[in-house]
């Protein structure tokens, strides 16, 4: 569960909605890692991000932060994210650090995607 | 039980601490949320060590038998030392355009463990925690 390389793929789905898919350590390293794929998607032209994070079972409050910092980025152009796949432990982590304020939380991909389909807010 | 690690203050050593409490939470029958959490706890508490003391630190990590086992985690360093009741207090709304994101390691912490305890002076700062082993997060 302690891998130090983050492991990531991307992918542009139906209606351009960006696609991250990180495993590994979110550390200040892995949050860059995932903050540049997510600067690539919104500047190839995909507004909102779905960020799975199956594979991610240990974090950071540097990692995190980092991730603060793309929603900020995405929601000052107009964009929105959702992440899916989180840990009960980092669910609770994004909760104490706000970012269940300011991005949706799902259970799963299919979830986060839908959620973009339904009411266009994650 | 006990497990005492010597570690050096090197990118990524905080994950040597949080293998040895996945290795010792099974061993001690701890579920899989409950190592997660004590994990990002103990790596919190590595961070804070880097960063406030010296060149290397100390993890000590052990299983506490009784009516409600619990794993102990002690990370202690000898840095300048800081005052624990000066950090930051919980805010989310130092989350969106705040000033800054750091800050954040006490506050896991607390949350992610059920009993903490700090002591800190020039020299000697020692973060105590613990979690019982049925207490998910």
């Amino acid at each position: 569960m302690n891998e130090p390389q983050i492991n990531l793929q991307t992918a542009v789905l139906d209606d351009g909605l960006g696609l991250i898919s990180a495993a590994g350590y979110i550390n200040n390293e892995g949050g860059q890692a995932v903050a540049d794929a997510a600067s690539e998607l919104v500047g190839g032209g995909c507004q909102s991000l779905v960020i799975d994070l199956e594979g991610t079972r240990i974090i950071n409050s540097i990692g995190v932060s980092i991730l603060l910092e793309i929603m900020e980025k995405i929601m000052e152009g107009a964009g929105k994210l959702a992440f899916c796949n989180l840990t009960p432990t980092i669910a609770k982590t994004f909760e104490i650090m706000g970012l269940d304020q300011y991005a949706g939380i799902f259970s799963d991909r299919e979830a986060a995607v839908t959620s973009f389909d339904t009411d266009g807010t994650a | 039980m006990e497990v005492v690690l010597h570690l050096p203050a090197v990118p990524n050593v905080e994950l040597v601490a949080a293998k040895a409490v996945e290795t010792l939470g099974e061993a001690m029958g701890m579920d899989r949320d409950g190592i997660e959490a004590v994990s990002v706890a103990v790596v919190e508490a590595c961070l804070n060590a880097m960063e406030h003391g010296g060149s290397s630190f100390v993890v000590r990590l052990a299983g506490e038998d009784g009516v409600s086992p619990r794993m102990r985690v002690e990370v202690e360093d000898q840095g300048r030392g800081f005052d624990p009741d000066a950090c930051p207090p919980d805010d989310s709304t130092r989350v969106h355009g705040c000033v800054s994101k750091r800050g954040w390691g006490l506050i896991l912490i607390r949350e992610l463990m059920d009993d903490v305890q700090i002591s800190s002076r020039p020299g000697l700062t020692r973060v105590r925690m613990w979690k019982e082993l049925e207490n998910a997060p």
